[in-house]
């Protein structure tokens, strides 16, 4: 017991360590090159582009660091689509967000009040056009977001609004689902699971395990067009329920 | 039109605007804490009421002290009234 604790403890200060250390050389190194190329070489859409791409790729780096204690299985039950979409997640854990870098999409991230207070990638979030929902007016956040998917980036939503403290899922609030029935983006449900017991609401130690993202088919305009908000809302709520249920009693 | 075909016709836009099962429409059932509406939802709401008993709902303050069913159900029918009203 006192073995497996002092493990954990050695493990968690390797990967806090690295998180830094490289936090520190991949936001510097990503820095210069979005702003020599933004500034140098390519239009203000291709830059904010590489700039979400980078976000994604810091996200890769840092999950990559825990490996093979922690493990990441990515499927995707529909591989054609390139969107934009707007992905509607369960959310269990603060790594959730780090794990959508996995995603091959250009997105921004709907995030609470507290991404923006992180120092260095508060800023990062603000300019890669991540939005705040809480600190906007509904009709600028729509107005905002629609502008996003009519360039062609997709949208992450957590729309639980807060990490749930079981497996549970709590009830969704409806922006994701009006977005979409005002934007005609094509929505998909992603399940994350795993991330709830590697660092679960309250704790700042990481544990080793599975964490398996599964991203379900898309569901396109035409199939929920007919639905208010709340009908599609309660549906995308439902298919990630089954199919979590689904994923936890398989593992 | 009766009380309860106002009812029936109330529970109907539930069931098919909102998908909400049969069993959770009792009239003293919260729209916001029982069937998980928001404000926003109120305008979707609005609209199939409107549609489904071909009514114009311009009442803003008799639309937000509705809470419960049975006060969409008193509200409807008071509306009916009033176009009845109107038309003799």
């Amino acid at each position: 017991m006192m073995l497996d604790r002092l493990k954990l403890y050695i493990f968690n200060l390797y990967f806090y360590t690295l998180f830094i250390l490289l936090s520190a050389i991949v936001i510097s190194a990503l820095t210069v090159f979005v702003t020599v190329l933004g500034l140098f070489f390519l239009p203000p859409r291709k830059t904010y582009k590489r700039f979400r791409r980078a976000i994604s790729w810091y996200g890769k780096t840092i999950m990559a660091i825990p490996f093979p204690f922690i493990r990441i299985r990515y499927d995707r039950l529909e591989k054609e689509g390139k969107g934009p979409y707007i992905f509607v997640c369960n959310h269990r854990s603060a790594i959730d967000a780090f794990l959508i870098g996995a995603l091959p999409n250009e997105l921004v991230q709907i995030v609470n009040v507290w991404p923006f207070r992180i120092p260095v990638l508060g800023i990062y979030a603000r300019f890669s056009g991540y939005l705040n929902i809480r600190m906007m007016p509904r009709e600028e956040f729509m107005l905002k977001a629609s502008q996003l998917i009519s360039e062609g980036v997709s949208i992450v939503f957590f729309p639980e609004g807060t990490r749930s403290i079981n497996k549970k899922m709590g009830s969704f609030h409806g922006a994701a689902f009006r977005l979409a029935l005002a934007s005609k983006a094509s929505v998909v449900p992603l399940c994350i699971s795993g991330t709830e017991s590697i660092l679960p609401k309250g704790s700042a130690l990481l544990r080793p395990g599975l964490i398996r993202i599964r991203q379900m088919r898309a569901i396109p305009w035409d199939e929920y067009k007919q639905l208010t908000a709340f009908a599609l809302k309660n549906r995308v709520w439902k298919i990630l329920d089954q199919e979590l249920s689904k994923m936890e009693n398989m593992a | 039109m009766t009380e309860q075909e106002i009812i029936e016709k109330t529970n109907k836009v539930f069931e098919e605007s909102f998908e909400i099962e049969k069993e959770r429409l009792v009239p003293q059932a919260h729209i916001f804490t029982d069937l998980g509406l928001d404000s926003l939802d109120i305008v979707d709401l609005v609209v199939a009421l409107q549609n489904s008993f071909g009514v114009k709902i311009r009442n803003e303050e008799g639309v937000r002290d509705i809470r419960t069913l049975q006060d969409i159900y008193q509200f409807i029918s008071s509306i009916k009234n009033e176009d009845m009203k109107k038309s003799t």
